[in-house]
């Protein structure tokens, strides 16, 4: 372990080649700090960023081989898998930058909502990328603390009232998940997680006080999940939050979050040699969250109450593709996740449009599918394609996920997997009716809406472009799964 | 003179307790911030101990510094969100705050 400081330094500069999308994030956070003592005008701000996350997304390397780059001595890995995750991350941060841009709300300390905005995709791509505890613990604390700020970025009551919940909910998370680690750290003497130490050591000491132990760490991802039980903070942070803000956090942290959750769960897994059966844990969490999550759904009057349910359920599909525990899984999941990203933003920006004219509730949307025809026929795409019904490609993704479950299942015979499916499929049947609920205010009831000059131009090309992206990958799915089927997944 | 590990654990688990339990039953912000403080100590300590049965490495010391730095901007975000909070509700009691609910 003793190197001395040349050596330390060599390490460091052999793995900045593989590192440039974080560096060019970071200097963009920093860029955008000053830029923003200097001049204020919102474009060029937007602008700057816009750049440095494109940036980022072109530098992101592509690795021949399946395993990829260990940097820094072992803190942070490149690879296949969380370059597809990095990129998709960057993806969700250009498409809030839209939406930001798009939001005459927020116009007061532009450039510290961007940088904070930026430094949470910092945080998430360094999660997708760790492979050691300190690097885990950081990366999440660095997405957190950014995430605790966003979400009182609107400067209203409700917005105070959301980052005190967030960031109460989300500091002792963080508090447990740090014991957790803590605990493992003692029990097998190194942090690199990846390490064949690691898991060799948890497999000769398979106590209950590992399973509390893993149990701990698996709080702080399931808190950014916001998958059940760490769930409830959700809703209400929503409802406070800036649209643009909501819209990210139903994304990226997810996304972050999940990638890690992937490696972290397999190692505790042991490969399928652990006495305590981790993938029937990951089921129980995912049957609550999609109940929770759905039934939560059906009495909500707020669209972004709704929405933040909706995102609780779909953390639960997404945690579906995990429990599979099989590479077709994580490559379902994979698309699914994609998927998500497209629908997700898609009902977001029409949802931040709507609010923009004054139209708070759902059942303010009475009549809107006569007045505003392209906008409500594209957001009942987008919710379509949430609940998963074709001919979007969220039925897709649902299939796809699906079926890695029953092959899972089919494999392993584990009742626990059969019942998560059938929960899964019955619960997507009650998606539909409160997904449904907008259209069906918006085209069946009769009302008048505020009359506004307002027609939403940007957002119905903006939305046309993500409709369209939702149709193609329905009908060829296999654009995208040529690219996804080149990452193979391992972990050591 | 060494201290047996055990004291130590034990010493980080009723500071986890007790941190754990300050920040359920006290229904004061400041006073849960206090006991995730506590929660944090616990788990540094777990750290710095646990390195007693691996001398070689300093990972847990590492770890702890690096808590230590993360546990003060934690607590200045914190801060920052319970004066914005109090500013606007005139009350920091978490209970008090709550306009954001499932409404029936």
């Amino acid at each position: 372990m003793e190197r001395d400081l040349s050596e330390t330094i060599a390490l460091v500069r052999s793995s900045l080649h593989a590192f440039v999308p974080e560096l060019i994030l970071s200097l963009g956070i920093l860029l955008v700090l000053l830029a923003g003592l200097l001049n204020r005008r919102r474009g060029r701000l937007t602008l700057m960023v816009f750049g440095t996350i494109v940036l980022s997304l072109v530098t992101l390397p592509h690795h021949a081989a399946p395993f990829g780059h260990t940097l820094f001595g072992g803190m942070v890995r490149s690879d296949n898998f969380s370059a597809y995750l990095r990129a998709l991350i960057d993806v969700g941060g250009v498409l809030t930058l839209v939406m930001a841009w798009r939001d005459t709300r927020t116009t007061e300390r532009l450039s510290e909502y961007y940088s904070l905005l930026l430094a949470v995709i910092l945080g998430a791509h360094l999660l997708v990328m760790s492979q050691n505890l300190l690097m885990v613990f950081l990366s999440l604390e660095i997405m957190s603390l950014c995430s605790y700020v966003l979400a009182g970025f609107s400067f209203t009551r409700q917005g105070a009232e959301g980052s005190l919940k967030y960031f109460l909910f989300g500091a002792v998370a963080s508090a447990v998940m740090l014991y957790g680690l803590s605990l493992l750290y003692g029990f097998t003497g190194t942090l690199d997680f990846s390490s064949g130490t690691f898991s060799a050591a948890l497999q000769q000491q398979q106590t209950p006080l590992v399973f509390v132990a893993g149990l701990m760490v698996l709080a702080g991802f399931l808190y950014k999940l916001a998958a059940a039980p760490a769930h409830p903070w959700a809703p209400d942070v929503y409802e406070g939050a800036p649209m643009p803000v909501v819209a990210f956090f139903s994304v990226v942290p997810k996304l972050a979050a999940i990638g890690a959750l992937l490696k972290f769960v397999l190692v505790l897994n042991a490969f399928g040699q652990s006495t305590f059966d981790w993938q029937a844990v990951l089921a129980v969490v995912a049957i609550i969250t999609l109940t929770v999550g759905n039934f939560s759904a059906l009495w909500q009057k707020n669209p972004k109450r709704l929405m933040a349910y909706s995102s609780i359920a779909q953390s639960g599909f997404l945690l579906v593709g995990v429990v599979a525990f099989l590479p077709q899984g994580m490559q379902f999941m994979l698309f699914y996740a994609t998927v998500y990203v497209v629908m997700n933003f898609l009902v977001f920006i029409y949802l931040q449009g709507f609010e923009n004219i004054g139209l708070e509730t759902i059942a303010s949307y009475q009549g809107l599918g006569r007045q505003r025809v392209w906008p409500m026929v594209f957001l009942l795409v987008g919710l379509v394609a949430l609940t998963g019904l074709p001919p979007t490609a969220g039925f897709t993704g649902k299939l796809f996920i699906f079926s890695a479950l029953w092959e899972a299942y089919a494999l392993s015979g584990k009742p626990v997997l059969l019942w998560l499916l059938v929960i899964g499929l019955l619960n997507t049947v009650v998606s539909l009716f409160y997904y449904l609920r907008i259209p069906y205010f918006a085209f069946i009831k009769n009302g008048e809406s505020p009359t506004s000059t307002n027609n939403l131009t940007f957002e119905n090309l903006f939305g046309l472009l993500l409709v369209l992206l939702l149709l193609v990958l329905f009908f060829s799915p296999g654009l995208l799964m040529g690219w996804i089927n080149k990452i193979t997944f391992v972990i050591r | 003179m060494m201290f047996p590990l055990q004291h130590f654990l034990i010493l980080a688990a009723i500071l986890f307790s007790i941190g754990l339990m300050l920040v359920v039953v006290k229904r004061h912000a400041i006073m849960m911030l206090i006991g995730i403080e506590l929660m944090l100590n616990a788990a540094n300590l777990n750290l710095v101990a646990f390195n007693q049965l691996y001398p070689t490495h300093r990972d847990g010391q590492m770890f702890a510094l690096f808590v230590i730095i993360v546990a003060v901007c934690e607590t200045a975000v914190g801060l920052a969100i319970i004066l914005r909070t109090y500013h606007f509700y005139q009350t920091s009691v978490p209970d008090a705050v709550a306009e954001l609910s499932d409404k029936p």
